[in-house]
């Protein structure tokens, strides 16, 4: 039997999960659309960013549009090929436990 | 149990990917009113022209709602993030304008505007950046849009006069206003539905 793969803990986090979808299919996003589609609360999304930031999955561009602060989110190239393996991951785990049931 | 319960986990976060995803990438839908200004647009210009202008109504009126639609773009632009695929449709439209401002203020200006070529030439247009959208969205609603703008440039070379004219005003009215209409619609709908609580 082939060996099961292992979630990677930092994607496998709900919101961090959610964050790193919605980059995906975007250029970059704002604090606030990522607020608003998550409907996460200001800390807890921080918090979460930066994990992602850490982990080198996201980069951040912090600028002024008309006098106002605006932090940009955009996804690396390692948090695509991460997410990408992790939904590998998580269908080959779904997969074998279809099997498993039969 | 717990397995049972592990798997609807996982399923549920296999689910929760294809929600975002597909969230993120919904920022086409708010281009609806696009389509309703560039309608009332045509329509000012088309209603101008009849009253005797012809040579300042179409680039007037296509300048002025070119600008406005360029102003208000930008400020939503800050609020919701660029998409390849909105940038694709983007173009297209833009490039699609640029065409079309060049060639009505061309004709417009040099008094050779011939309402069967013009309604020809403008029908085709609509006809393929409409096309050209509803396939990168994969958006039937749309690419029936654009067989009606082609059935009008066919009808535009052979129809006459006064039906040639209703017939264009009734594409404008089902394929930019209602369609518009529509698109705002169902973008008003999405935001209602709200956050995908994660």
């Amino acid at each position: 039997m082939p060996e099961l793969p292992e979630l990677n803990p930092v994607i496998h986090g709900k919101l961090r999960l959610a964050l790193l979808s919605l980059l995906s299919g975007v250029d970059d996003a704002e604090f606030t659309w990522l607020r608003e589609k998550t409907g996460a609360t200001d800390g807890n999304l921080g918090a979460q960013l930066m994990k992602l930031e850490e982990a080198g999955y996201v980069s951040v561009e912090k600028k002024f549009v008309q006098r106002k602060p605006q932090t940009l989110y955009r996804m690396t190239d390692g948090g695509r090929a991460a997410l990408t393996e992790y939904v590998q991951a998580l269908k080959q785990l779904l997969g074998s436990a279809v099997l498993g049931d039969r | 149990m717990d397995t049972e319960t592990n798997n609807l986990e996982l399923a549920e976060r296999l689910k929760l990917i294809e929600t975002m995803m597909i969230e993120g990438r919904r920022s086409t839908e708010s281009y609806g009113w696009t389509f309703v200004l560039w309608g009332v647009a045509y329509y000012v210009a088309i209603l101008w022209a009849g009253l005797g202008h012809a040579y300042l109504a179409w680039p007037v009126t296509m300048t002025a709602a070119g600008v406005l639609t360029g102003v208000i773009i930008a400020r939503k632009r800050s609020k919701k993030p660029a998409t390849t695929a909105g940038r694709a449709v983007g173009a297209i439209w833009w490039a699609m304008g640029i065409s079309m401002f060049i060639l009505l203020m061309s004709m417009g200006l040099s008094g050779r505007a011939d309402q069967h070529t013009l309604i020809a030439i403008v029908a085709a247009m609509l006809g393929m950046a409409n096309a050209a959208s509803s396939m990168i969205l994969k958006w039937k609603l749309q690419f029936a849009c654009a067989l009606v703008w082609w059935s009008l440039t066919i009808y535009a070379c052979f129809g006459r006069g006064t039906a040639l004219t209703i017939a264009f005003l009734v594409a404008l009215f089902f394929c930019q206003i209602v369609f518009g209409v529509y698109g705002m619609m169902a973008e008003a709908r999405a935001r209602r539905q709200g956050a995908i609580h994660a």
